[in-house]
């Protein structure tokens, strides 16, 4: 994407009040692309964190700022891009016209990109290089009966296109809560090897603790962690270290599998490049004319 | 150019002012930043990048995760030293996100605020039920959840409701005023370091105050039980 010297980049996160991993990725994406030098400014707001969703509307400064792309850091459209973030933002649409003149510019969130794909691909290969594709199964998971958020058809939809590919003995997409479950994985697939990965912006206790007990590859602390409530950076690092070292035991054996498990896709440092296409890819719909314009240098 | 952010930030700028519970020195344009308690400290661990403001914001002296950054509990015992105003920038925006552009905006009189009950009547969803929450209840839980000395340093600049009633008579005068320095209240006796303040403001109720209403008209908080004695120095800010 062309460096714009008046235009922000506003990255939108869910965050949360009791887990303390849910909110850096989006940091880390943000202190990325600022890094690059592509917009003029770039902030992050959350629904649950600092700066709230309202106070990101004073967070670029009129005068300088003529134009504001708005990415959610979201995995799918649901509630949140579709109710909380145009009410919480004053949205009109996907083009926002403010009283000072500032336009706003509401991107599809992140995990809609096409390039997604490629980054599961890229994530599934790391966590298992050297492992034959052709024996090796891939499973994206997704939470599945979430109310909030279409993350179970998003998972489905990458399954789908991975699968077409043709690279992997299978590609499925799988849930915590709803057919076809992860607990299921063992009787799901047939092959020697086993990949997950975790369509999850960030990781937290789902796949920290959740979905390590239904592959049964949780130690039994972190379980008892879970039953502690409130989560504290006593617990975090000391299950810091239980919690990393779940993606550091790979393979995990398993009935005689060799399991793979991969950290949420959300934290691949990949995902800044996907959040500036996101904003790219709205000017090239809206404006094609403008389209030419939009060769990526990242 | 310079943004009105800058702009504002800069002209704060003196050689030590508070930032919420921070103390900023500022010799020939490097920023040497601490805990304001912390500036007599020797010894702490020091850091010279302004990201890793994320990690010390991150949890307090005992470790809890820190979901309000503008609460009170913001850990001691660092050291951080920057090179330039837009490090400071940054790293300000770490530990108070918002806070300065709020600030700004306020200066340049472009802030909107918005009153509680315009916040509560928007929820939907599971916040739906909290505009159920009465007056009276609204006057106790915002006296006890955003009071400065237990729960949040920000100045309250939004009304309950839109014929302008004061968000709560139970905390005192100063928690409305963007003049007075919120942290004062933390200090002991005679501890005051002289020192100009960016204060923190709140222009529209936190997410967390709003589910805190919906905890009260569920019957799951006890913080809109009745405060015994009215603001002043025997319960409210100290
Ligand atoms: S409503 Fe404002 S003053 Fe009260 S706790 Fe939230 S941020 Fe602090």
């Amino acid at each position: 994407m062309t460096s714009r010297s008046n235009s922000a980049l506003l990255i939108v996160g869910h965050g949360s009040t009791v887990n303390s991993d849910s909110s850096p990725p989006t940091l880390t994406h943000a202190a990325e692309i600022r890094r690059r030098k592509l917009f003029a400014e770039v902030g992050c707001a959350f629904w649950k964190e600092e700066p709230s969703l309202r106070d990101a509307l004073f967070l670029f400064d009129p005068e300088s700022i003529r134009e504001v792309y708005l990415v959610p850091n979201f995995i799918s459209e649901g509630y949140f891009t579709q109710t909380v973030i145009p009410r919480e933002l004053e949205l009109n649409g996907r083009i926002t016209k403010r009283s000072n003149g500032q336009i706003w510019k509401y991107c599809e969130p992140v995990g809609n990109h096409p390039l997604m794909t490629d980054l599961l691909l890229r994530r599934a290969h790391e966590i298992a290089s050297g492992i034959p594709e052709s024996e090796t199964s891939l499973l994206i998971v997704a939470h599945g009966t979430d109310l909030n958020e279409n993350s179970a058809a998003a998972a489905k939809r990458e399954a789908e296109k991975i699968r077409a590919l043709g690279k992997y003995a299978a590609v499925l997409n799988a849930y915590m809560e709803e057919a076809p479950l992860v607990s299921d994985w063992q009787k799901l697939t047939k092959t020697a090897n086993v990949i997950v990965v975790p369509f999850f912006i960030s990781d937290g206790l789902h796949s920290y603790e959740d979905i390590p007990r239904l592959l049964g590859i949780a130690s039994k602390r972190s379980t008892r962690l879970r039953s502690a409530g409130r989560s504290t950076a006593r617990q975090a690092t000391n299950s810091g270290t239980t919690r990393g070292e779940i993606f550091q035991r790979n393979p995990h054996k398993i009935a005689g599998r060799s399991l793979f498990y991969a950290p949420s896709i959300g934290t691949d440092l990949g995902f800044a490049d996907i959040i500036i296409e996101q904003a790219a890819k709205f000017d090239s719909e809206a404006y094609p004319d403008r389209a030419a314009k939009l060769i990526a240098k990242t | 150019m310079p943004s009105v952010i800058e702009r504002a930030l800069q002209a704060a700028l003196t050689d030590r002012f508070h930032f919420g519970q921070i103390l900023i020195r500022n010799t020939n344009g490097s920023f040497v930043l601490s805990h304001r308690d912390d500036e007599v400290r020797t010894a702490p661990q020091t850091f010279r990048n302004a990201e890793e403001a994320v990690e010390i914001a991150k949890y307090d002296d005992a470790g809890n995760y820190r979901p309000l950054k503008t609460a009170p509990n913001l850990r001691h015992g660092w050291r951080l030293e920057l090179a330039t105003l837009d490090e400071l920038r940054r790293a300000l925006d770490y530990f108070y996100p918002g806070r300065l552009a709020v600030f700004a905006a306020w200066k340049n009189e472009q802030l909107r605020i918005t009153p509680l009950r315009e916040t509560l009547d928007r929820q939907s969803g599971m916040y739906r039920i909290a505009a159920k929450i009465s007056d009276e209840q609204i006057d106790n839980v915002v006296g006890n959840f955003c009071r400065s000395d237990s729960g949040c340093l920000r100045t309250i600049l939004w009304k309950r409701d839109q014929h302008s009633t004061i968000a709560s008579t139970k905390l005192p005068p100063a928690k409305f005023d963007p003049l007075q320095d919120q942290t004062t209240v933390l200090d002991g006796p005679g501890s005051a370091t002289p020192a100009t303040a960016i204060p923190l403001l709140c222009q529209e109720p936190c997410n967390l105050l709003v589910a805190e209403c919906r905890k009260v008209v569920k019957g799951e908080s006890q913080l809109s039980d009745a405060i015994p004695n009215a603001f002043g120095t025997a319960t409210g800010e100290k």
